[in-house]
Protein backbone atom coordinates (compact mmCIF):
# COMPACT_ATOMS: atom_id res chain seq x y z
CA UNK A 1 0.00 0.00 0.00
CA UNK A 2 1.93 3.18 -1.24
CA UNK A 3 -0.62 5.63 0.37
CA UNK A 4 1.24 5.59 3.99
CA UNK A 5 0.23 9.84 4.28
CA UNK A 6 -1.30 10.46 7.32
CA UNK A 7 -4.46 11.56 7.45
CA UNK A 8 -5.45 12.00 11.19
CA UNK A 9 -3.07 11.87 14.31
CA UNK A 10 -4.41 11.77 17.90
CA UNK A 11 -1.98 13.26 19.86
CA UNK A 12 -2.15 13.03 23.71
CA UNK A 13 -5.14 12.69 24.52
CA UNK A 14 -6.59 13.21 28.18
CA UNK A 15 -9.67 12.13 29.48
CA UNK A 16 -11.72 11.82 32.60
CA UNK A 17 -14.62 11.26 33.76
CA UNK A 18 -16.39 12.34 37.69
CA UNK A 19 -17.22 9.74 39.41
CA UNK A 20 -17.94 9.75 43.39
CA UNK A 21 -14.60 8.80 44.51
CA UNK A 22 -13.26 11.94 42.68
CA UNK A 23 -12.35 11.76 38.81
CA UNK A 24 -11.18 8.54 36.88
CA UNK A 25 -8.75 9.18 34.32
CA UNK A 26 -9.23 6.98 31.37
CA UNK A 27 -7.13 8.49 28.63
CA UNK A 28 -3.45 9.26 29.48
CA UNK A 29 -2.39 11.29 26.30
CA UNK A 30 -3.06 8.64 23.81
CA UNK A 31 -1.33 9.02 20.73
CA UNK A 32 -1.54 6.80 17.48
CA UNK A 33 -2.04 7.91 13.61
CA UNK A 34 -4.41 6.54 11.02
CA UNK A 35 -2.82 6.99 7.47
CA UNK A 36 -5.17 7.41 4.73
CA UNK A 37 -6.82 4.49 3.79
CA UNK A 38 -5.95 2.74 6.37
CA UNK A 39 -7.73 0.39 7.90
CA UNK A 40 -6.90 0.56 11.80
CA UNK A 41 -8.30 -1.63 14.49
CA UNK A 42 -7.85 -0.91 18.59
CA UNK A 43 -7.78 -3.45 20.68
CA UNK A 44 -7.27 -3.31 24.51
CA UNK A 45 -8.71 -4.53 27.66
CA UNK A 46 -12.55 -4.01 28.42
CA UNK A 47 -12.81 -0.55 30.35
CA UNK A 48 -9.64 1.19 28.66
CA UNK A 49 -11.75 4.02 26.93
CA UNK A 50 -11.91 2.52 22.89
CA UNK A 51 -15.31 3.73 23.05
CA UNK A 52 -14.22 7.13 24.47
CA UNK A 53 -11.50 7.53 21.99
CA UNK A 54 -14.18 6.93 19.21
CA UNK A 55 -16.38 9.55 21.06
CA UNK A 56 -14.01 12.06 21.23
CA UNK A 57 -13.43 11.69 17.70
CA UNK A 58 -17.37 11.70 16.63
CA UNK A 59 -17.34 14.89 19.08
CA UNK A 60 -19.89 13.66 21.50
CA UNK A 61 -17.31 14.02 23.77
CA UNK A 62 -14.53 17.05 24.55
CA UNK A 63 -10.81 15.82 25.76
CA UNK A 64 -9.58 17.05 28.05
CA UNK A 65 -6.13 17.71 26.47
CA UNK A 66 -4.64 16.93 23.56
CA UNK A 67 -5.16 18.11 19.69
CA UNK A 68 -6.64 16.05 16.76
CA UNK A 69 -4.58 16.68 13.48
CA UNK A 70 -7.03 16.24 10.58
CA UNK A 71 -4.95 15.98 7.02
CA UNK A 72 -2.12 18.49 8.62
CA UNK A 73 -5.05 20.91 10.35
CA UNK A 74 -5.86 21.02 13.93
CA UNK A 75 -9.42 20.34 14.79
CA UNK A 76 -11.92 19.80 17.72
CA UNK A 77 -13.65 17.05 16.35
CA UNK A 78 -14.48 15.05 12.94
CA UNK A 79 -17.86 15.59 13.45
CA UNK A 80 -20.25 15.13 9.89
CA UNK A 81 -17.29 14.14 8.13
CA UNK A 82 -17.14 10.65 10.11
CA UNK A 83 -19.79 7.73 9.74
CA UNK A 84 -20.15 5.87 13.11
CA UNK A 85 -21.37 1.89 13.71
CA UNK A 86 -21.35 0.29 16.46
CA UNK A 87 -22.67 -3.08 18.28
CA UNK A 88 -25.99 -1.71 18.06
CA UNK A 89 -27.42 -1.00 14.16
CA UNK A 90 -28.61 2.04 15.86
CA UNK A 91 -31.23 2.02 12.94
CA UNK A 92 -34.17 4.69 13.13
CA UNK A 93 -37.51 1.91 14.37
CA UNK A 94 -40.06 4.27 12.80
CA UNK A 95 -38.12 4.62 9.31
CA UNK A 96 -38.42 2.04 6.64
CA UNK A 97 -35.06 0.37 5.19
CA UNK A 98 -34.87 3.75 2.57
CA UNK A 99 -35.31 6.02 4.94
CA UNK A 100 -32.90 4.51 7.74
CA UNK A 101 -30.16 4.72 4.49
CA UNK A 102 -31.07 8.21 3.64
CA UNK A 103 -30.65 9.55 7.35
CA UNK A 104 -27.07 11.13 6.70
CA UNK A 105 -27.85 12.33 3.79
CA UNK A 106 -31.08 14.05 4.90
CA UNK A 107 -28.93 15.69 7.84
CA UNK A 108 -26.78 17.16 5.28
CA UNK A 109 -29.71 18.44 3.18
CA UNK A 110 -29.07 16.58 0.41
CA UNK A 111 -32.93 15.05 -0.16
CA UNK A 112 -33.11 14.90 -3.72
CA UNK A 113 -34.01 11.80 -6.33
CA UNK A 114 -30.34 11.68 -6.97
CA UNK A 115 -29.54 10.83 -2.98
CA UNK A 116 -32.81 8.40 -3.53
CA UNK A 117 -31.17 6.78 -6.70
CA UNK A 118 -27.99 5.86 -5.15
CA UNK A 119 -29.52 4.57 -1.95
CA UNK A 120 -31.61 1.85 -4.04
CA UNK A 121 -28.51 1.00 -6.30
CA UNK A 122 -26.60 0.16 -2.71
CA UNK A 123 -29.31 -1.39 -1.84
CA UNK A 124 -29.49 -3.68 -4.55
CA UNK A 125 -25.63 -4.26 -4.41
CA UNK A 126 -25.72 -5.24 -0.83
CA UNK A 127 -28.71 -7.69 -1.48
CA UNK A 128 -31.51 -5.65 0.58
CA UNK A 129 -33.49 -4.36 -2.78
CA UNK A 130 -37.09 -5.39 -2.00
CA UNK A 131 -36.59 -4.33 1.68
CA UNK A 132 -36.55 -0.76 0.90
CA UNK A 133 -40.16 -0.51 2.66
CA UNK A 134 -39.37 -2.44 5.37
CA UNK A 135 -39.49 -1.76 8.77
CA UNK A 136 -35.91 -2.78 11.10
CA UNK A 137 -37.68 -4.58 13.03
CA UNK A 138 -38.47 -7.06 10.34
CA UNK A 139 -35.01 -7.64 9.69
CA UNK A 140 -32.67 -10.05 11.00
CA UNK A 141 -29.36 -8.89 12.77
CA UNK A 142 -27.59 -9.06 9.54
CA UNK A 143 -29.71 -7.63 7.62
CA UNK A 144 -29.89 -4.49 10.01
CA UNK A 145 -26.28 -4.20 10.12
CA UNK A 146 -25.74 -4.06 6.58
CA UNK A 147 -28.47 -1.50 6.62
CA UNK A 148 -26.26 0.59 8.88
CA UNK A 149 -23.30 0.00 6.82
CA UNK A 150 -25.02 1.24 3.57
CA UNK A 151 -26.33 4.42 5.86
CA UNK A 152 -22.49 4.60 6.78
CA UNK A 153 -21.62 4.77 3.53
CA UNK A 154 -23.91 6.31 1.62
CA UNK A 155 -22.73 9.67 3.74
CA UNK A 156 -19.59 9.20 1.75
CA UNK A 157 -17.73 9.88 5.58
CA UNK A 158 -13.59 10.56 5.44
CA UNK A 159 -13.23 7.82 8.15
CA UNK A 160 -15.17 5.22 9.13
CA UNK A 161 -15.64 4.52 12.88
CA UNK A 162 -16.51 1.34 13.82
CA UNK A 163 -17.25 0.17 17.05
CA UNK A 164 -17.68 -3.50 17.74
CA UNK A 165 -20.09 -3.31 14.70
CA UNK A 166 -20.36 -7.07 14.51
CA UNK A 167 -19.88 -8.56 17.73
CA UNK A 168 -23.47 -9.38 18.60
CA UNK A 169 -23.87 -11.31 14.69
CA UNK A 170 -23.41 -14.83 15.24
CA UNK A 171 -20.26 -16.53 13.51
CA UNK A 172 -21.11 -16.95 10.30
CA UNK A 173 -23.33 -13.37 9.43
CA UNK A 174 -20.16 -11.81 10.96
CA UNK A 175 -17.76 -13.71 8.86
CA UNK A 176 -19.98 -12.33 5.54
CA UNK A 177 -20.17 -9.11 7.02
CA UNK A 178 -16.58 -8.73 7.35
CA UNK A 179 -15.88 -9.49 3.97
CA UNK A 180 -18.78 -7.44 2.67
CA UNK A 181 -17.46 -4.74 4.78
CA UNK A 182 -13.59 -5.23 3.41
CA UNK A 183 -14.95 -5.27 -0.15
CA UNK A 184 -16.99 -1.58 0.28
CA UNK A 185 -13.93 -0.29 1.89
CA UNK A 186 -11.99 -1.03 -0.99
CA UNK A 187 -14.34 -0.20 -3.19
CA UNK A 188 -15.15 3.63 -2.19
CA UNK A 189 -11.33 3.65 -0.71
CA UNK A 190 -12.45 4.67 3.18
CA UNK A 191 -9.88 4.55 6.02
CA UNK A 192 -11.65 2.47 8.62
CA UNK A 193 -10.81 2.55 12.56
CA UNK A 194 -12.41 -0.39 14.46
CA UNK A 195 -12.48 -0.75 17.78
CA UNK A 196 -12.64 -4.65 18.46
CA UNK A 197 -12.30 -7.52 21.51
CA UNK A 198 -11.93 -9.76 18.93
CA UNK A 199 -8.00 -10.43 18.04
CA UNK A 200 -9.34 -12.87 15.24
CA UNK A 201 -10.52 -10.37 13.62
CA UNK A 202 -8.45 -7.71 14.11
CA UNK A 203 -6.00 -9.50 12.52
CA UNK A 204 -8.26 -10.67 9.93
CA UNK A 205 -9.09 -7.34 8.48
CA UNK A 206 -6.54 -5.19 9.17
CA UNK A 207 -3.44 -3.41 8.23
CA UNK A 208 -2.55 -2.32 11.74
CA UNK A 209 -3.53 -2.94 15.06
CA UNK A 210 -3.14 -0.23 17.46
CA UNK A 211 -2.67 -2.23 21.34
CA UNK A 212 -3.79 -0.30 24.21
CA UNK A 213 -2.84 -0.81 27.90
CA UNK A 214 -5.56 -0.83 31.07
CA UNK A 215 -6.56 2.24 32.52
CA UNK A 216 -5.56 4.94 32.43
CA UNK A 217 -4.82 4.45 28.54
CA UNK A 218 -2.01 4.61 26.71
CA UNK A 219 -0.88 3.05 23.61
CA UNK A 220 1.02 -0.18 24.27
CA UNK A 221 2.16 -1.08 20.38
CA UNK A 222 0.96 -0.55 17.06
CA UNK A 223 1.67 -3.75 15.03
CA UNK A 224 1.99 -3.54 11.18
CA UNK A 225 -0.08 -6.60 9.86
CA UNK A 226 1.80 -7.66 6.61
CA UNK A 227 -0.85 -10.07 5.12
CA UNK A 228 -2.22 -10.15 1.44
CA UNK A 229 -6.10 -10.92 1.91
CA UNK A 230 -8.51 -11.10 -0.72
CA UNK A 231 -11.00 -12.00 1.88
CA UNK A 232 -11.06 -11.98 5.67
CA UNK A 233 -11.45 -15.91 5.09
CA UNK A 234 -8.38 -16.59 3.38
CA UNK A 235 -6.99 -13.63 5.62
CA UNK A 236 -7.70 -16.27 8.40
CA UNK A 237 -5.72 -19.18 6.44
CA UNK A 238 -2.48 -17.24 5.66
CA UNK A 239 0.65 -17.98 7.32
CA UNK A 240 1.25 -15.20 9.45
CA UNK A 241 -2.17 -15.12 10.27
CA UNK A 242 -1.48 -17.24 13.96
CA UNK A 243 1.57 -15.72 14.61
CA UNK A 244 -0.07 -12.58 14.45
CA UNK A 245 -2.71 -13.58 16.75
CA UNK A 246 0.16 -14.81 19.13
CA UNK A 247 1.35 -12.14 19.25
CA UNK A 248 -1.51 -9.72 20.02
CA UNK A 249 -3.12 -12.86 22.40
CA UNK A 250 0.32 -12.29 24.85
CA UNK A 251 -0.30 -8.75 24.57
CA UNK A 252 -3.51 -8.65 25.84
CA UNK A 253 -3.03 -11.59 28.17
CA UNK A 254 -0.88 -9.83 30.65
CA UNK A 255 -3.43 -6.98 30.54
CA UNK A 256 -6.22 -9.54 31.55
CA UNK A 257 -3.80 -11.21 34.37
CA UNK A 258 -3.09 -7.63 35.88
CA UNK A 259 -7.16 -7.08 35.41
CA UNK A 260 -7.78 -10.15 37.76
CA UNK A 261 -5.52 -8.56 40.50
CA UNK A 262 -7.16 -5.63 41.16
CA UNK B 1 -65.76 -39.95 25.55
CA UNK B 2 -62.44 -37.98 26.32
CA UNK B 3 -61.55 -36.91 23.05
CA UNK B 4 -65.37 -35.13 22.74
CA UNK B 5 -64.13 -33.93 25.95
CA UNK B 6 -60.86 -32.01 25.01
CA UNK B 7 -62.71 -30.70 22.18
CA UNK B 8 -64.90 -28.55 24.56
CA UNK B 9 -62.29 -27.09 25.86
CA UNK B 10 -60.29 -26.62 22.91
CA UNK B 11 -63.16 -24.83 21.67
CA UNK B 12 -63.77 -22.86 25.15
CA UNK B 13 -60.09 -21.38 25.17
CA UNK B 14 -61.13 -20.26 21.06
CA UNK B 15 -61.98 -17.15 20.32
CA UNK B 16 -65.73 -17.43 20.05
CA UNK B 17 -65.55 -19.57 23.14
CA UNK B 18 -64.59 -17.13 25.41
CA UNK B 19 -66.91 -15.03 23.43
CA UNK B 20 -69.49 -17.00 24.89
CA UNK B 21 -68.08 -17.39 28.43
CA UNK B 22 -68.30 -13.96 28.51
CA UNK B 23 -71.61 -13.09 27.10
CA UNK B 24 -73.09 -15.72 29.70
CA UNK B 25 -71.93 -14.51 32.48
CA UNK B 26 -73.28 -11.02 31.99
CA UNK B 27 -76.33 -12.20 30.66
CA UNK B 28 -76.27 -14.17 33.75
CA UNK B 29 -75.07 -11.47 35.55
CA UNK B 30 -78.25 -8.93 34.64
CA UNK B 31 -80.68 -11.90 35.48
CA UNK B 32 -79.35 -12.40 38.82
CA UNK B 33 -79.93 -8.95 39.52
CA UNK B 34 -83.58 -9.05 37.96
CA UNK B 35 -84.68 -12.05 40.18
CA UNK B 36 -83.61 -10.74 43.27
CA UNK B 37 -84.48 -7.31 42.91
CA UNK B 38 -87.97 -9.60 41.54
CA UNK B 39 -87.92 -11.27 44.76
CA UNK B 40 -87.34 -8.21 47.10
CA UNK B 41 -83.95 -9.47 48.29
CA UNK B 42 -82.33 -6.28 46.91
CA UNK B 43 -84.60 -2.67 46.60
CA UNK B 44 -85.33 -1.68 43.87
CA UNK B 45 -86.02 1.75 44.60
CA UNK B 46 -82.53 1.87 45.74
CA UNK B 47 -80.53 -0.16 43.37
CA UNK B 48 -83.10 -0.25 40.09
CA UNK B 49 -83.92 -3.61 37.97
CA UNK B 50 -82.49 -4.48 34.72
CA UNK B 51 -85.71 -4.22 33.60
CA UNK B 52 -86.27 -0.90 34.55
CA UNK B 53 -83.08 0.72 32.91
CA UNK B 54 -84.27 -0.50 29.88
CA UNK B 55 -87.35 0.73 29.79
CA UNK B 56 -86.20 3.69 30.82
CA UNK B 57 -83.50 3.38 28.00
CA UNK B 58 -85.87 2.69 25.23
CA UNK B 59 -87.70 5.88 26.44
CA UNK B 60 -84.74 7.75 26.44
CA UNK B 61 -83.92 6.64 22.75
CA UNK B 62 -87.17 7.50 21.74
CA UNK B 63 -87.34 10.99 22.50
CA UNK B 64 -83.51 11.51 21.39
CA UNK B 65 -82.57 12.81 25.27
CA UNK B 66 -79.80 10.35 25.53
CA UNK B 67 -78.53 11.42 22.21
CA UNK B 68 -78.67 15.01 22.97
CA UNK B 69 -76.83 14.34 26.62
CA UNK B 70 -74.44 11.78 25.22
CA UNK B 71 -73.53 14.39 22.47
CA UNK B 72 -73.19 17.32 25.18
CA UNK B 73 -70.87 15.53 27.10
CA UNK B 74 -68.42 13.58 24.13
CA UNK B 75 -68.49 16.78 22.70
CA UNK B 76 -66.88 18.50 25.85
CA UNK B 77 -65.08 15.30 26.63
CA UNK B 78 -63.34 15.47 23.38
CA UNK B 79 -63.27 19.42 22.85
CA UNK B 80 -60.90 19.50 26.24
CA UNK B 81 -59.32 16.78 25.38
CA UNK B 82 -57.79 17.59 22.34
CA UNK B 83 -57.04 21.06 23.10
CA UNK B 84 -55.32 20.13 26.39
CA UNK B 85 -53.52 17.13 24.56
CA UNK B 86 -51.96 19.10 22.31
CA UNK B 87 -50.89 21.93 24.02
CA UNK B 88 -49.23 20.04 26.45
CA UNK B 89 -47.53 17.66 24.43
CA UNK B 90 -45.88 20.30 22.67
CA UNK B 91 -45.23 22.58 26.40
CA UNK B 92 -43.63 19.11 27.15
CA UNK B 93 -41.94 18.47 23.84
CA UNK B 94 -40.52 22.20 24.09
CA UNK B 95 -38.92 21.49 27.56
CA UNK B 96 -36.59 18.96 26.09
CA UNK B 97 -35.20 21.99 24.09
CA UNK B 98 -34.23 24.55 27.09
CA UNK B 99 -32.67 23.15 30.01
CA UNK B 100 -33.05 26.02 31.83
CA UNK B 101 -36.77 26.61 30.88
CA UNK B 102 -37.47 22.95 32.09
CA UNK B 103 -36.14 24.23 35.28
CA UNK B 104 -37.94 27.08 36.16
CA UNK B 105 -41.21 25.69 35.09
CA UNK B 106 -41.06 22.40 36.87
CA UNK B 107 -42.08 23.88 40.31
CA UNK B 108 -45.04 25.47 38.86
CA UNK B 109 -46.07 22.06 36.96
CA UNK B 110 -45.38 19.97 40.37
CA UNK B 111 -47.71 22.49 41.64
CA UNK B 112 -50.33 22.35 39.67
CA UNK B 113 -49.97 18.32 39.42
CA UNK B 114 -50.24 18.70 42.96
CA UNK B 115 -53.75 19.83 43.04
CA UNK B 116 -56.66 17.77 42.64
CA UNK B 117 -57.96 19.49 39.26
CA UNK B 118 -61.67 18.75 40.04
CA UNK B 119 -61.02 21.03 42.89
CA UNK B 120 -60.71 23.89 40.38
CA UNK B 121 -63.82 23.22 38.85
CA UNK B 122 -65.82 25.83 41.25
CA UNK B 123 -63.38 28.65 40.19
CA UNK B 124 -63.71 27.60 36.29
CA UNK B 125 -67.55 27.55 36.80
CA UNK B 126 -67.00 31.09 37.87
CA UNK B 127 -64.72 32.73 35.49
CA UNK B 128 -66.48 30.50 32.46
CA UNK B 129 -69.63 30.37 33.25
CA UNK B 130 -71.78 27.20 33.20
CA UNK B 131 -71.99 26.61 29.31
CA UNK B 132 -69.92 24.64 26.87
CA UNK B 133 -66.67 26.88 27.71
CA UNK B 134 -66.60 25.98 31.36
CA UNK B 135 -66.48 22.27 30.74
CA UNK B 136 -64.08 22.01 27.92
CA UNK B 137 -61.36 24.17 30.31
CA UNK B 138 -62.09 21.86 33.14
CA UNK B 139 -61.17 18.87 30.88
CA UNK B 140 -58.07 20.88 29.13
CA UNK B 141 -56.90 21.59 32.71
CA UNK B 142 -57.11 17.79 33.67
CA UNK B 143 -55.38 16.62 30.76
CA UNK B 144 -53.11 19.34 29.48
CA UNK B 145 -50.68 19.09 32.41
CA UNK B 146 -50.78 14.87 32.06
CA UNK B 147 -49.82 15.34 28.53
CA UNK B 148 -47.09 17.66 29.57
CA UNK B 149 -45.58 15.71 32.38
CA UNK B 150 -45.96 12.08 29.58
CA UNK B 151 -44.55 13.98 26.70
CA UNK B 152 -41.64 15.68 28.52
CA UNK B 153 -40.71 12.06 30.55
CA UNK B 154 -41.10 10.56 26.99
CA UNK B 155 -38.56 13.47 25.25
CA UNK B 156 -35.79 12.37 27.97
CA UNK B 157 -36.39 9.07 27.61
CA UNK B 158 -35.69 8.68 23.90
CA UNK B 159 -32.52 6.49 23.16
CA UNK B 160 -29.36 8.66 23.44
CA UNK B 161 -27.40 6.27 21.07
CA UNK B 162 -29.92 7.52 18.32
CA UNK B 163 -29.45 11.30 19.17
CA UNK B 164 -25.26 10.52 19.86
CA UNK B 165 -25.52 9.53 16.38
CA UNK B 166 -27.56 12.43 14.73
CA UNK B 167 -25.05 14.13 16.59
CA UNK B 168 -22.34 12.56 15.07
CA UNK B 169 -23.55 13.14 11.38
CA UNK B 170 -23.41 16.63 11.88
CA UNK B 171 -26.63 16.69 13.07
CA UNK B 172 -28.36 20.30 14.29
CA UNK B 173 -30.52 19.98 17.49
CA UNK B 174 -33.09 21.19 16.07
CA UNK B 175 -32.45 17.74 13.35
CA UNK B 176 -32.10 15.80 16.50
CA UNK B 177 -35.29 16.94 18.20
CA UNK B 178 -37.09 16.43 14.96
CA UNK B 179 -35.54 13.07 13.50
CA UNK B 180 -35.09 11.44 17.06
CA UNK B 181 -36.83 13.32 20.36
CA UNK B 182 -40.25 13.53 18.83
CA UNK B 183 -40.70 10.31 16.63
CA UNK B 184 -39.63 8.02 19.51
CA UNK B 185 -41.79 9.84 22.01
CA UNK B 186 -44.90 9.56 20.37
CA UNK B 187 -45.97 5.91 21.20
CA UNK B 188 -45.00 7.10 25.03
CA UNK B 189 -47.35 10.14 24.10
CA UNK B 190 -50.03 8.40 22.19
CA UNK B 191 -50.35 5.41 24.83
CA UNK B 192 -51.24 8.58 27.32
CA UNK B 193 -53.85 9.23 25.65
CA UNK B 194 -56.14 6.30 26.97
CA UNK B 195 -55.61 7.88 30.58
CA UNK B 196 -56.53 11.67 29.65
CA UNK B 197 -59.59 10.40 27.32
CA UNK B 198 -60.57 8.77 30.17
CA UNK B 199 -59.78 12.41 32.31
CA UNK B 200 -61.79 14.33 29.58
CA UNK B 201 -65.10 12.20 30.52
CA UNK B 202 -64.24 12.83 34.49
CA UNK B 203 -63.96 16.38 33.62
CA UNK B 204 -67.02 16.75 31.36
CA UNK B 205 -69.01 14.69 33.93
CA UNK B 206 -68.07 16.50 36.68
CA UNK B 207 -68.42 20.11 35.11
CA UNK B 208 -71.96 18.65 34.56
CA UNK B 209 -72.59 17.81 38.22
CA UNK B 210 -71.87 21.54 39.34
CA UNK B 211 -73.59 23.17 36.87
CA UNK B 212 -75.60 22.19 33.72
CA UNK B 213 -78.49 22.62 31.11
CA UNK B 214 -77.72 19.06 29.20
CA UNK B 215 -75.18 16.22 29.54
CA UNK B 216 -74.94 12.34 30.99
CA UNK B 217 -73.74 14.43 34.04
CA UNK B 218 -76.81 16.37 33.98
CA UNK B 219 -79.08 13.58 33.37
CA UNK B 220 -76.84 11.08 35.93
CA UNK B 221 -76.90 14.07 38.43
CA UNK B 222 -80.78 14.86 38.30
CA UNK B 223 -81.86 11.20 38.07
CA UNK B 224 -79.75 10.56 41.33
CA UNK B 225 -81.47 13.65 43.03
CA UNK B 226 -85.23 12.17 41.87
CA UNK B 227 -84.25 8.48 42.83
CA UNK B 228 -84.51 7.44 39.50
CA UNK B 229 -82.10 4.82 39.94
CA UNK B 230 -83.22 3.11 36.48
CA UNK B 231 -82.23 6.47 34.92
CA UNK B 232 -78.94 6.71 37.07
CA UNK B 233 -78.03 3.53 35.70
CA UNK B 234 -78.75 4.29 31.98
CA UNK B 235 -76.60 7.42 31.93
CA UNK B 236 -73.33 5.38 33.15
CA UNK B 237 -74.04 2.57 30.92
CA UNK B 238 -73.91 5.08 28.33
CA UNK B 239 -70.63 6.54 30.04
CA UNK B 240 -69.01 3.16 30.47
CA UNK B 241 -70.01 2.46 26.56
CA UNK B 242 -68.31 5.90 25.78
CA UNK B 243 -65.20 5.30 27.19
CA UNK B 244 -65.34 2.17 25.89
CA UNK B 245 -65.40 2.95 22.12
CA UNK B 246 -62.85 6.19 23.09
CA UNK B 247 -59.98 3.94 24.59
CA UNK B 248 -60.46 1.52 21.31
CA UNK B 249 -60.38 4.51 18.94
CA UNK B 250 -56.97 5.10 20.71
CA UNK B 251 -55.64 1.48 20.01
CA UNK B 252 -56.73 1.92 16.59
CA UNK B 253 -54.88 5.14 16.30
CA UNK B 254 -52.02 3.38 17.84
CA UNK B 255 -52.11 0.49 14.98
CA UNK B 256 -52.41 3.05 12.55
CA UNK B 257 -49.83 5.94 13.87
CA UNK B 258 -47.22 3.14 14.51
CA UNK B 259 -46.86 0.35 12.10
CA UNK B 260 -43.46 -0.20 13.11
CA UNK B 261 -44.90 -1.14 16.23
CA UNK B 262 -46.87 -4.20 14.94
CA UNK B 263 -45.46 -7.07 16.69
CA UNK B 264 -44.94 -10.17 14.99
CA UNK B 265 -46.55 -12.04 18.24
CA UNK B 266 -42.60 -13.98 18.50
CA UNK B 267 -42.32 -11.99 21.68
CA UNK B 268 -45.46 -13.23 23.28
CA UNK B 269 -44.72 -15.95 25.86
CA UNK B 270 -47.10 -18.24 26.99
CA UNK B 271 -48.16 -19.13 30.48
Amino acid sequence: MSSSEIQLSINGIHKSFPSKAGPVEVLKGLTFDVHEQDFISIIGPSGCGKSTIFNIIAGLLEADDGSLIYRGEKTKSLRGRIGYMMQKDLLFPWKTVLDNVLLGLKVRGETGQYAIDTAREYLSTFGLSGFEKAYPQTLSGGMRQRVALIRTLLMDPDILLLDEPFSALDYQTRLYLESVLLDAVATFKKTVILVTHDIDEAVALSKRVVALSTRPTLVKNVHEIDIERTSPIDARAHKNFSEYFNLLCSELDIQTKKDALV
Amino acid sequence: MSSSKLKSTAWLESHSGKFFIQFISVVGFFAIWQIAAQMGLVSEFLIGTPLGIWKKFIASVLDYSIFIDTGYTLWEALLGFVIGTVVGTILGLALWYSKWAAQITEPFIVAINSVPKIALAPIILLWFGTGLGAKVVLVVSMTAIIALIAAHQASKDADKDLQSLLFSMGGTKHQIFFEAIVPSSMPAIVSNFRINVGFGLVGAVVGEFISSKAGLGHMIYNASSLYELNSVWVGLFTLMIVGFCLYHCIDALEKYLFPWRSDDGRTQIRM
